[in-house]
């Protein structure tokens, strides 16, 4: 068994009287990779580095202490290369294994900024570097910038992240300082089906970089997808039906098979960390005809599989054996709401509410954004997310106050909404 | 198509929970209701002492005129009782069409009323119209020791707490185990219409609906196969149940 896969219902009672007969409810769907005494297959990295002018200085230094430290950390069969830009972008070490680690350093060292910013050159170099190794490695890019990418063009790098998607390669973004624009890096990171992280002063590179790390390290199962089969009396809701919720929140787009009723959702890498992924439905009040045939009080609502490539036995398209997401028919109704399930549901409330508040702060709309702010705040109040209530309430207050958002403050926003700070690290 | 009434998305019907928002949803006409309205539609429908239109036993004004029937309530509720030949043909009764024509015209019936029309007015204060109204009768159905408790149909707000001196309970919670976690004054069942509500009215240890915690002062909707929870901890549960 190398992938955990397992699913909850938020109540796994049903009421046959439900008005019209027809119920809501959510499944929650957790994979991870087991952890696995094999041998893991060798990183293929690529460091996407911004050195325009802004970075100048502090920034730049220790972005190149961070890489640093970052190479020091590689394994000799873990592949790396590094793409730096500017307005346009260059090889600046081509694909290689990491067994001569003081040269990579000193190409590294050599980074001089200047110039503005167009990440999506850097990306298209970043990705013709990692498919020179295509099988046997697992395919991770950091992308680090620290501003718009004002040379460049927005769609393009949305473009470039899904064709990467498809690839195997996944991204990540590191967003540097205040001024870089979240809206870009979240769609890359999660079309990339990677994580978006938030360096806020210089001296959070190398944490955030061996954070990344760590995950990327983790990673034994790639380019993972999870297939859905509903029975024809539960449909999708209609409105981005499938959302991971942890470790952070991403909307997963869905390609939906018109022929076999299956649904598929790309999750990318599998990690032991455990990933939640939630499913939005409604079930049909045919689901009772089903109890009069089948007799048991056991009825399934969904079917779940997933496939994946293990890289280190060159292996691809691998299957796990199918769950089935059941619900229980029950006369007497009496409601018995999952707690765990009605926990990751808060959490994808609190990343909706506060992107809907950013959406009406984006159209002017400040007292609509304080209280959609103010229901974030207490949607994470009441999933014990204590951290994100705080900057939640305080941002609502301000925009209550009639004061702005400043950078610094929105992207705070945008991290605490996707991200469940634990109080307790994980051991 | 039911409207988040927070972000204002269009939801498909039979949503529970808003599916831009996860906020829960108003939810327009629960089962038990929905099942007892028409019912109570082709029951006991009665006319209109005004313009003859139908009107519904136990209705309060004329949906067609606006009469206040509650001003004559005696002729629309005891036609079909016992009295009702008597009133049928009211051609042949010579008292009855100057009350009919009165109260379309004069803005006060009450007194006219009482003073010509005395033969009916004895049997309708027989107090009948009371158990003719259709309502669901809801109860609590308390969880720790599965037991029943009937919820007053005839009170508009059934308040349940314990014993004190300031507001007496409809619901006495102070026999039940652990029972020290409910407050004296600890929480309020409204009953408007054909809905109920649940309020806590400032309790110590707070109310869980469906194990979320209700804030003082916000109302809940009751459905039926709610769970409401006195105090933390779960230990004094209920399911809110309506039988039609």
């Amino acid at each position: 068994m190398q992938v955990n896969l397992s699913g909850r219902l938020s109540d796994r009672f049903f009421d046959p009287n439900t008005a019209g007969g027809v119920s809501q409810r959510q499944v929650a769907i957790s994979v991870s990779a087991a952890a696995l005494t094999e041998e893991q297959a060798p990183l293929n990295l690529c460091l996407v580095l911004d050195h325009s002018g802004s970075m100048g200085g502090k920034p730049l230094d220790t972005v190149k202490r961070a890489a640093c430290a970052l190479v020091d950390q590689l394994s000799y069969r873990d592949r790396l290369s590094v793409v730096s830009f500017d307005h346009k972008a260059k090889v600046i070490l081509e694909n290689q294994t990491v067994d001569r680690p003081e040269s990579i350093k000193e190409r590294i060292q050599a980074l001089r900024s200047g110039g503005g910013t167009s990440i999506d050159e850097g990306m298209k170099l970043a990705l013709q570097e990692l498919s020179k190794v295509k099988s046997g490695v697992v395919s991770q890019a950091f992308i680090l910038t620290d501003g718009e990418n004002e040379h460049g063009n927005n769609d393009r790098c949305l473009q470039f992240a899904q064709l990467a998607a498809e690839y195997g390669i996944t991204l990540h973004t590191l967003g540097f300082g205040d001024e870089w624009n979240q809206n870009v890096l979240e769609k890359i990171a999660d079309a990339g089906n990677g994580a978006m992280s938030h360096i806020q002063t210089p001296e959070q590179a190398i944490a955030e970089f061996s954070t990344l790390l760590r995950r990327v390290q983790s990673v034994t199962l790639t380019n993972a997808f999870l297939e859905l089969e509903l029975p024809e009396y539960v449909r999708l809701a209609e409105l981005k039906p499938i959302a991971q919720v942890s470790p952070d929140a991403i909307e997963l787009p869905l390609q939906i098979h018109p022929s076999s009723a299956l649904v598929t959702v790309r999750l990318g890498d599998l990690m032991t960390t455990e990933r939640v992924i939630v499913i939005n439905l409604y079930i049909g009040n045919q689901i009772f005809d089903q109890l009069k045939t089948s007799k048991a009080n056991q009825v399934n609502i969904l079917t779940a599989q997933v496939r994946y490539d293990l890289p280190a036995q060159a292996q691809e398209a691998l299957l796990t054996s199918p769950i089935q997401i059941e619900a229980t028919l029950d006369q007497d109704f009496k409601p018995a709401i999952d707690p765990e399930v009605q926990m990751h549901i808060f959490a994808l409330a609190k990343y909706r509410q506060t992107q809907l508040a950013e959406t009406k702060l984006h159209q002017g709309d400040r007292l609509g954004a304080a209280t959609m702010l103010q229901s974030a705040a207490k949607t994470a109040l009441q999933m014990g997310d204590e951290r994100a209530a705080t900057v939640l309430h305080t941002n609502a207050t301000r925009l209550q106050a009639g004061n702005d958002l400043n950078e610094a403050e929105r992207k705070q926003t945008r991290m605490v909404s996707k991200t469940v700070l634990q109080v307790s690290p994980p051991s | 198509m039911v409207t988040c009434p927070s972000c204002s998305h269009q939801n498909p019907d039979h949503a529970t929970h808003c599916e831009a928002c996860y906020i829960p949803l108003p939810v327009a006409a629960p089962a038990a209701i929905a099942e007892v309205s028409p019912e109570a539609k082709t029951q006991e429908m009665t006319s209109c002492p005004n313009c003859k239109a139908e009107v519904i036993v136990g209705a309060s004004f004329c949906g067609n005129c606006g009469l206040d029937l509650r001003s004559v309530p005696h002729i629309s509720l005891e036609l079909p009782q016992s009295i009702a030949p008597q009133l049928i043909a009211p051609d042949s009764i010579p008292p009855l069409p100057p009350v009919a024509a009165q109260i379309g015209a004069l803005p006060e019936p009450e007194i006219n009323l009482a003073e010509n029309n005395k033969p009916p007015e004895p049997i309708t204060a027989s107090g009948k119209n009371k158990t003719q109204l259709q309502q669901i009768s809801a109860h609590l159905f308390h969880v720790q020791t599965e037991s029943k408790i009937e919820i007053p149909p005839s009170l508009l707000i059934v308040h349940i707490g314990k014993p004190n001196n300031l507001i007496p309970p409809d619901i006495d919670l102070s026999g039940f185990p652990d029972s020290d976690i409910v407050s004296r004054v600890h929480g309020d069942i409204r009953n408007e219409g054909d809905a109920y509500y649940f309020e806590d009215t400032g309790s110590s240890n707070g109310t869980y609906i469906n194990n979320v915690p209700l804030p003082p002062g916000n109302r809940h909707r009751l459905r039926a196969g709610d769970r409401i929870a006195m105090g933390k901890g779960d230990k004094v549960s209920f399911i809110f149940q309506t039988t039609s």
